[in-house]
């Protein structure tokens, strides 16, 4: 063998061990699906509570009791204190305060007063001052000393026991898809080269559509195969962004991204603006968590607050009008134009996923080999 | 046609000049002369009573009950049927079996169907109704029609039944149960005739012969028309068996006696038993465990049968079928929906290859935790080689195998220290080069590059062939003579229920001809069930007690 001979093997030899036979059909994909198993809001939560110093928000039925006198309360029929324990019919002439909430003028929501949050500086601006692109805000600082974080999703909900970790809201929601297949999220990562570290790849979110496959604890498995929900071919959701992965930690550029959702018997079509992913790309055993940051409409956010169930403001313990009211005033994304108020909350979420394998509507293949 | 007295007509030079150039390709050497066995009986194997009753009486009608625990012998609980007797609680359960078949039977609206003269509610016995059901009934059961003393008994029961409970449907329960408890119902016993072709030789009754065959190429009782050439005598004809076997080839049941046939020589009645570890295995549950075998026999019916390939390919072969389920413990792409079968290629680069790549093999020789690479070594001795390694001594000292605390990673370095012990090396010697060449796949078939951490050597050898991994095991597995010499020994010996030992001249005549026809299955199994030898019979010593009563004798012992 001469030498130039040696040369041009040892230039292919890395090359022709990813073609060798046995190589591992894991080493080196070019696409990557995942299925999201959990989604959560993320909320930094101290043991006591220190995060929201005039404790946790009341429910309905306190807010309720506690605008009126004794007296007040003694003169209603029982059949209305019954309809206020049980629903949230208690505006002025008996509205849903949910479905109508400036209704009624409850006190304030009490929100996060904490230091700390998870999130991301969204808007690259360390001391929360309204810019053209966003409101007046207080910025957080993050867990590992980051400042200017910013996540006012975490000041609204971190008081409201009924979305933190150990509340209803979103573990009922959780549980639902994960039993149901609902509102399934896949992620598909496509022209990865490498896994640790690549310059350029696309992600994309798709709606599934069946059950998970889990296991006998009731856990979602890897490496399932997963169909796309599509109509007539073209998938209902789909959105690309651009990202890159960096030591194994793919991070996606901010783009405005539909994610689906389902939970609490509503599905959502969340549109989460100025989206940027962060995901540990798994090991063989296919599991894996992220963090998704963005700014969340508040419209969109309590189009889901007041879809909840009416019983649910009096048994999880939370009331609607100061929601709604605090939602707007802490808003700090998106300024309408004419208005100038901020039309979105900057948000972070926490998911749980695993390695699937997503199934492509066959005219979706059939239009991407044409093109 | 006994081949003893077999001589050729007297042909034209034409005639012969052309059968010669046909048989150039077709025929070859003409078949040995062998002696048979002394006829035996069999026990039922529990695929096959239930593929009776589904037959007789419908897909509808429901086994319940628990059979006794089968024996192997020679590889096949086919053979092990032999030796197999009825309990005092198989009894008990043969004959709870048989009053829940009889009920659903005798239920709206089975009853409709399957005994139109029998009146709901009739209260009066109706003799015609009963000897025609019993006649017709019987001879399905029995596979032959019955005596008439036999007629006679089970319409006495009905009677006797119809007259104590006022009811006609009770009584004909009775009597469907008094047949499915006979002995001539739940054992295959070889009844034996004068061979009038031979004086002074024995030869299988014809409906013993078409119970045969049909059990060989169908795993179920013989049909309508295998039943009528057996009534007929078309059966002892060359033409008329020929005949029979081409009609019973080209039926799709023709694929449930294949599966059949290598369900038992896999040893599948073990998957009953499996157990993995859900924690470490949690895809590998009771789904991946029925897909799994599932998806071995697919694919080597539709390699065998369906293509009509190339036995040995089935050691080499990336075809399969995948379901959702298997997906995730192959991890591998699935677009059938869940519950659906897809067919499957695996790439040209993935080291799985033919069916012992397939999970069915890899997890049911393995431990409930972990890979066995000696389990897997040993049962492709035993199972595809018909190579038999001994169980391990009792005293072995697994000790330094199972520390956790080894600084051995991977099983073949621990098998390596393992096997230095002169009373272990033997075995170890001839299994494990063989199970280290899979041992990229864990414990429940799933693949893996390393074992704690470390690299895994898949390198070895087959009595000769060395090769480094998975892939390489497979073909030198396709090409070992031992391969497709172990395939006509447990098929005919899956067939017949006896052993090809002491016939080496059928061996390797059925040897020659397996290669000459490409090493197809289906050839084999024409040629095996056309054959002289297959139904050939030495006269029975029963010392005075006929073949139907040792059928009674076992079933009470």
């Amino acid at each position: 063998m001469t030498a130039r001979t040696l040369k041009t093997v040892l230039l292919l030899a890395p090359l022709l061990a990813l073609t060798a036979p046995g190589s591992n059909a894991f080493a080196e994909p070019e696409t990557l699906g995942f299925v999201v198993t959990k989604w959560n809001t993320a909320m930094h939560e101290t043991r006591f509570m220190d995060e929201c110093p005039a404790g946790p928000t009341p429910g309905n039925w306190e807010i309720w009791e506690s605008m009126i006198t004794p007296e007040e309360r003694r003169s209603y029929p029982e059949a209305l204190i019954t309809q206020v324990r049980h629903v949230n019919y208690r505006g002025p002439n008996g509205e849903d305060v949910c479905a109508e909430p400036t209704s009624i003028k409850d006190p304030p929501l009490k929100t996060v007063e904490g230091k700390y949050s998870y999130g991301i500086d969204l808007d690259a601006n360390e001391d929360g001052r309204a810019t053209p692109k966003t409101c007046k805000h207080k910025n957080f600082t993050g867990l590992n000393g980051q400042t200017g974080i910013d996540n006012q999703m975490y000041r609204l909900m971190g008081c409201v026991e009924a979305w933190r970790s150990y509340g209803h809201i979103e573990n009922n929601a959780n549980s639902h898809r994960l039993s149901s297949g609902l509102g399934m999220i896949l992620m598909e990562i496509t022209d990865v080269d490498d896994l640790t570290n690549d310059d350029s790849v696309k992600v994309s979110f798709y709606r599934g559509i069946g059950s998970f496959t889990l296991d006998s604890k009731g856990e979602a498995l890897p490496f399932a195969s997963y169909e796309i929900d599509h109509e007539n071919g073209t998938p209902r959701y789909g959105d690309t962004v651009s990202g890159r992965i960096v030591n194994g930690v793919l991070k996606t550029e901010a783009a405005d991204v539909n994610i689906p959702h389902f939970g609490n018997y509503q599905y959502i079509r969340q549109l989460i603006q100025d989206m940027q992913v962060e995901m540990e790309l798994p090991s063989e055993s296919g599991g894996t968590s992220g963090m998704v940051y963005g700014y969340y409409g508040v419209e969109q956010f309590y189009s889901y607050v007041r879809g909840l169930l009416t019983s649910f403001p009096n048994r999880h313990k939370y009331a609607c009008p100061p929601i709604y009211v605090a939602a707007h005033e802490l808003a700090d994304g998106h300024p309408d134009p004419d208005s100038g108020e901020c039309t979105t909350l900057s948000s972070a979420f926490k998911f749980d996923a695993v390695r699937a394998f997503i199934n492509h509507p066959e005219s979706e293949k059939l239009a991407s080999l044409s093109e | 046609m006994n081949v003893s007295t077999f001589s050729p007509p007297k042909l034209s030079l034409l005639t012969i000049i052309g059968v010669s150039a046909i048989c150039l390709s077709a025929c070859g050497p003409s078949e040995p002369i062998t002696e048979g066995p002394p006829p035996d009986v069999r026990r039922l194997t529990e695929d096959q009573y239930k593929n009776i009753i589904s037959d007789v009486f419908g897909a509808s009608i429901i086994v319940g009950g628990r059979f006794d625990t089968p024996v192997r012998t020679e590889g096949l609980q086919a053979v092990g049927a032999r030796n197999a007797t009825v309990t005092a609680a198989a009894l008990s359960q043969y004959d709870e079996m048989a009053r829940s078949i009889s009920e659903q039977v005798m239920s709206e609206p089975s009853r409709q169907f399957l005994v139109p003269c029998a009146m709901p509610g009739q209260v009066a016995f109706d003799e015609s109704c009963t000897t025609q059901f019993i006649s017709k009934t019987g001879r399905l059961l029995f596979r032959r029609p019955l005596t008439d003393d036999e007629t006679s008994a089970r319409t006495d029961v009905v009677r006797e039944t119809t007259q104590r409970l006022g009811s006609f449907k009770e009584g004909l329960s009775s009597g469907l149960a008094s047949l499915l408890v006979s002995p001539q119902f739940l054992f295959i016993a070889d009844v034996v005739e004068d061979d009038p072709d031979n004086p002074g030789t024995s030869r299988l009754n014809a409906f013993s012969k078409a119970t045969r065959l049909s059990f060989f190429l169908w795993n179920r009782s013989p049909d309508n028309t295998l039943l009528q050439a057996a009534e007929t005598g078309d059966l002892h004809s060359e033409d008329g068996l020929e005949g029979q076997v081409e009609r019973m080839m080209a039926s799709p049941l023709l694929k449930a006696g294949v599966r059949s046939f290598f369900s038992d020589l896999l040893e599948f009645s073990e998957f009953d038993f499996l157990e993995k570890d859900s924690l470490i295995y949690p895809a590998f549950g009771a789904g991946a465990v029925r897909d799994a075998q599932e998806q071995t026999l697919r694919t080597i019916t539709d390699h065998v049968v369906t293509k009509d390939k190339d036995y040995r390919d089935l050691f080499t072969t990336r075809d399969t079928f995948m379901t959702s389920t298997l997906g995730m413990v192959y991890r591998v792409q699935v677009k059938a929906r869940p519950g659906t079968w897809e067919p499957y290629q695996f790439a040209p680069d993935d080291p799985r290859i033919g069916i012992q790549g397939h999970l069915s093999f890899l997890a049911l020789n393995s431990h409930p935790g972990r890979s066995s690479p000696t389990l897997r070594g040993k049962a492709i001795r035993n199972m595809l080689l018909c190579q038999q390694v001994p169980d391990p001594p009792p005293d072995v000292d697994f000790s330094g195998f199972n520390d956790p605390n080894s600084p051995s990673k991977t099983a073949k370095e621990r098998l390596t220290a393992h096997s230095t012990s002169p009373a272990c090396a033997g075995c170890h010697r001839i299994t494990d080069p063989i199970g280290l060449a899979l041992e990229k796949f864990d414990g429940a078939g799933q693949f893996r590059q390393t074992e704690n951490g470390a690299p895994i050597d898949t390198s070895g050898d087959l009595d000769g062939i060395d090769y480094a991994d998975s892939k390489g095991l497979g073909l030198a597995l396709r090409d070992n003579p031992a391969t497709t010499k172990c395939l006509i020994n447990r098929l005919y010996a899956y067939g017949s229920g006896n052993s090809m030992s002491s016939r080496s001249e059928w061996m390797t005549y059925l040897e020659d001809r397996f290669t000459a026809d490409g090493y197809r299955i289906t050839s084999l199994m024409k040629r095996i069930s056309t054959s002289n030898t297959f139904y050939a019979v030495s006269a029975p010593d029963m010392s005075g007690e006929t073949i139907e009563t040792a059928a009674n004798n076992a079933a009470i012992d």
